[in-house]
């Protein structure tokens, strides 16, 4: 059996405390603060609070502050190496947020200016610098982000089909969390005192981590330092309160614990989440006296010293545990004075110096997202064997489009008629109570009725344990909203509803809710291959049991925001919106479909990518075997390199079936190769593609299955099959 | 202060879209967040925009929310103490 071990190669680092890990690491431990005042963007006289601010000088005008501080911590995780990463995995909520306020606020409508908007565009910018040519992934799960990158990247690397991932989180102040965060009264006038008694709350902040980790097999350097394990939950609680009890908290580090064969006796040092707000410290105290059962470990949280990162801390905290191993050392919790009774925790005053084999990092966020890793030395010098992605059959099925839900969309669709367009709020609310919902806008609203459409469909008992939602662009109203109004009021009102809602995961948290499903709750971003990317999450990511899940894509189109931000949609003179959801069992048996991701590349300076992708499907003749028919995803804005890929696709694989320009149907949307997803599998259960769609005649699948392409920026290929899936 | 009661009936409805609810339902001495009305945390946040904004009162601290949300009169009663503005 082949071990693989996710080897961290490299470290990067970038936060309010200086540039790059030596400086950052030295500061630390003498327990300075970065804390200060904000200088990014003014703000009301009376609305001034502390945030932890970069002070590095950055480097290019154009390139919003996310972007920019993710490439200094690359930089220096990839050390000079000049090699391309396999895959890049990166954390982000807010993306190019902080530029498109400044924009928005000044009333500019250009669009190119907005093209670095999306969250996804942190990877995609990093894997396009560094010419990486496989996936570069995001998600969005807001303050858990950063880690539960780092846990997806050491997924693939067991997958044995990657080398080199850069894995990491970044995130830059902007209004948004800065006025969100006031508005939720989460903020310490004084500064973030994690576990402190009088802490107030925590201190916004920006920053980058970054690693690279690598596939190593045979025997470990005893020195070499990995992530052991990882561990991934969800509260399915509250949208922004944590577990007052600490469950998922709790379940998320044991997990990690269990993932990397160790108990709770052999960590060394827990760097806690330790925001400083309230009940985030008290849920974490509960979770942490549970898991170590009065044998505590040292621990601290550094977020007193560096402030609260959001999608980037997990990340940056990884990279500091990390190093705490190397050197022997851990950072004091700075910023705490006082004990408080409740939690019964007392942090370290000071640095301690300690050989220091293994740690343990939190990361928790709105949601209900938990996210723990563990980072050491190897105890027993082997890994686990080869992890392939896992198989999934459907058991239920959802969408929604200008047509209507799936009968109604279906039907459309087998006539060959346009399902394009979007349902009114009124509609896609009908099947969702009315009080549940108040407080909800479009894409959470088009989640809940998908995942309650998906289980209804099944028809099964068990409920969904864990969600992977892909989205494009995200909570567009609530961003709208949240910014007109603080723009209306001279920057000094904005909606505590409207911010907890604008998180990407904000939809996939509600759903977790909804069911109670309690294991991993991932939302991934990336444009049009947001949905790929949410069902290659799945694969890698899903608990190994019985329990369904919900892999799903959906976007809402928003007047304003859309064609600033997509250009698919400026295109397209019918505005489309909604989503597909596949209610799926992890088993390689059971009827229904099978369906797995199968290539996932870059098509950026990469010339043999669709050579790549016959290979990958395994030739000419499989393809020929394997598959009937192909639902092609040529987004309007790149329609031309769409279709160029898929002539030579169509070419090198001497594919000759029909091949359905599925857009065509279900209109403009990032996610709209989610709907195509449900539609495969609606007509594998037909095994026909009507004479509608194949254009002359019926044509019989004879049991083949039908390949889902995604085409443009990047080459996908998911594979919708009655047989196997083929990984 | 009836005007006032009535007036806050009305936001508080508006402002968290509580579609089903109907200014009566809103008893004075009734018990805002965690009662009836299906109000929690958030709301409670998003009331203390509304009311600064249109009455220029600041409820900044969760101490000081709970004791002026506990229901429609505490909140009307603190609003007509602390505002600036002629509510008569």
């Amino acid at each position: 059996m082949i071990d693989i071990r996710a080897v961290i190669a490299g470290l990067g680092l970038v936060t309010p405390l200086g540039n790059g890990v030596e400086q950052n690491w030295a500061a630390l431990l003498r327990g300075s603060t970065g804390n200060g005042n904000l200088t990014l963007f003014p703000t009301p006289d009376d609305i001034s609070f502390p945030v932890g601010e970069v002070a590095v000088q950055l480097f290019h005008e154009g390139l919003p502050r996310t972007h920019q501080l993710a490439v200094i911590a690359a930089k220096e995780a990839l050390g000079g190496i000049n090699i391309a990463p396999d895959a890049v995995v990166i954390g982000t909520t807010t993306g190019g947020m902080s530029r498109t306020e400044d924009l928005l606020k000044k009333k500019v409508s250009d669009p190119s200016l907005f093209s670095r908007h999306g969250a996804g565009s942190v990877a995609e910018y990093l894997a396009s610098e560094l010419r990486c040519r496989g996936p570069a992934i995001t998600i969005s799960t807001a303050c858990s982000s950063g880690a539960a990158a780092m846990a997806l990247a050491v997924a693939l690397l067991k997958t044995g089909q990657f080398q080199r991932i850069l894995a990491g989180g970044a995130e830059s102040l902007c209004r948004l969390t800065y006025h969100g965060f006031n508005s939720l009264q989460l903020i310490d006038p004084k500064g973030a005192r994690p576990l402190d008694r009088d802490r107030k709350g925590l201190t916004v902040s920006e920053g980058a981590g970054m690693m690279l980790l690598m596939a190593e097999t045979g025997i470990p350097d005893p020195e070499t330092i990995e992530i052991l394990g990882t561990g991934l939950t969800c509260d399915a609680h509250h949208p922004a309160s944590p577990d007052p009890e600490g469950n998922g908290a709790f379940k998320a580090m044991k997990g990690a614990l269990e993932d990397a064969d160790i108990t709770a006796s052999k960590i060394d040092y827990v760097n806690l989440h330790g925001t400083g707000t309230i009940d985030n410290d008290l849920a974490e105290a509960k979770a942490f006296h549970r898991l170590f059962h009065g044998k505590t470990p040292p621990c601290s949280s550094i977020k007193g010293a560096v402030g609260h990162s959001l999608s980037a801390s997990g990340a940056v905290e990884a990279v500091v545990s990390a190093n705490c191993v190397k050197k022997g050392a851990a950072p004091p919790n700075t910023g705490y004075l006082t004990p408080d009774p409740r939690l019964n925790l007392r942090p370290l005053e000071e640095a301690l110096e300690a050989p220091i084999k293994t740690v343990l990092s939190n990361a928790f966020g709105f949601g209900g997202g938990n996210a723990s890793l563990v980072i050491g030395k190897n105890p027993k010098g082997r890994g686990d064997g080869l992890r392939p992605p896992a198989t999934f059959h459907v058991v239920g099925l959802a969408c929604i489009t200008g047509a209507g839900d799936l009968s109604q969309t279906l039907k459309t669709f087998m006539q060959g008629r346009s399902c394009q367009g979007r349902l009114s709020n009124e509609e896609i609310s009908k099947p969702l109570s009315s009080r549940s919902v108040r407080r909800l806008k479009r894409l959470s609203r088009l989640g809940l009725n998908l995942a309650e459409g998906a289980f209804k469909h099944a028809g099964i008992e068990n409920r969904p344990d864990s969600v992977f939602l892909g989205t494009g662009w995200g909570a567009l109203s609530e961003t709208h909203d949240f910014l007109k109004q603080l723009y209306e009021t001279e920057e000094r009102f904005s909606s505590p509803t409207d911010f907890i809602g604008s998180v990407h995961n904000a939809t996939a948290g509600r759903i977790a809710i909804k069911f109670n499903a309690r294991g991993p709750n991932i939302t991934t971003t990336g444009g049009d291959h947001s949905f790929e990317q949410a069902l290659l999450s799945a694969q890698l990511l899903a608990e190994d049991d019985e329990a369904p899940l919900l892999v799903m894509g959906a976007d809402e189109f928003h007047p304003e925001l859309s064609p600033l931000f997509d250009p698919s949609v400026r295109e397209t003179e019918t505005p489309s919106d909604g989503g597909g959801a596949l209610l799926m069992r992890r088993s390689e048996s059971g009827s229904g479909t099978k369906v797995g991701v199968v290539f996932y590349e870059s098509a950026n300076e990469n010339p043999l990518v669709m050579e790549a992708l016959v290979n990958a499907l395994g030739g000419t003749e499989k393809i020929a075997a394997d598959f009937g028919a192909i639902l092609a995803g040529l987004p309007a804005a790149s329609r031309m390199e769409g279709k160029k890929q898929l002539d030579s696709f169509l070419k090198m694989a001497g594919f000759s079936g029909p091949v359905i320009d599925y857009r065509k149907y279900v209109g403009e949307f990032a996610s709209a190769s989610a709907v195509a997803a449900v539609l495969g599998s609606a007509l594998l259960k037909t095994s026909v593609i009507p004479d509608t769609l194949a254009k002359d005649n019926d044509v019989p699948l004879n049991g083949k299955g039908i390949l889902l392409l995604g085409l443009g920026n990047c080459v996908t290929a998911v594979s919708l099959h009655d047989g196997k899936v083929k990984t | 202060m009836t005007n006032l009661i009535d007036e806050m009936r009305i936001k508080i409805i508006d402002t968290l879209k509580l579609e089903d609810v109907a200014p009566e339902d809103i008893g004075e001495d009734e018990q805002l967040v965690g009662g009836e009305l299906g109000l929690d945390s958030i709301d409670v946040l998003e009331l203390v925009i509304m009311i600064e904004k249109d009455y220029a009162v600041k409820i900044d601290n969760k101490e000081l929310g709970a004791r002026v949300f506990a229901n429609l009169k505490t909140l009307t009663d603190y609003i007509a103490e602390k505002s600036p503005k002629d509510l008569s």
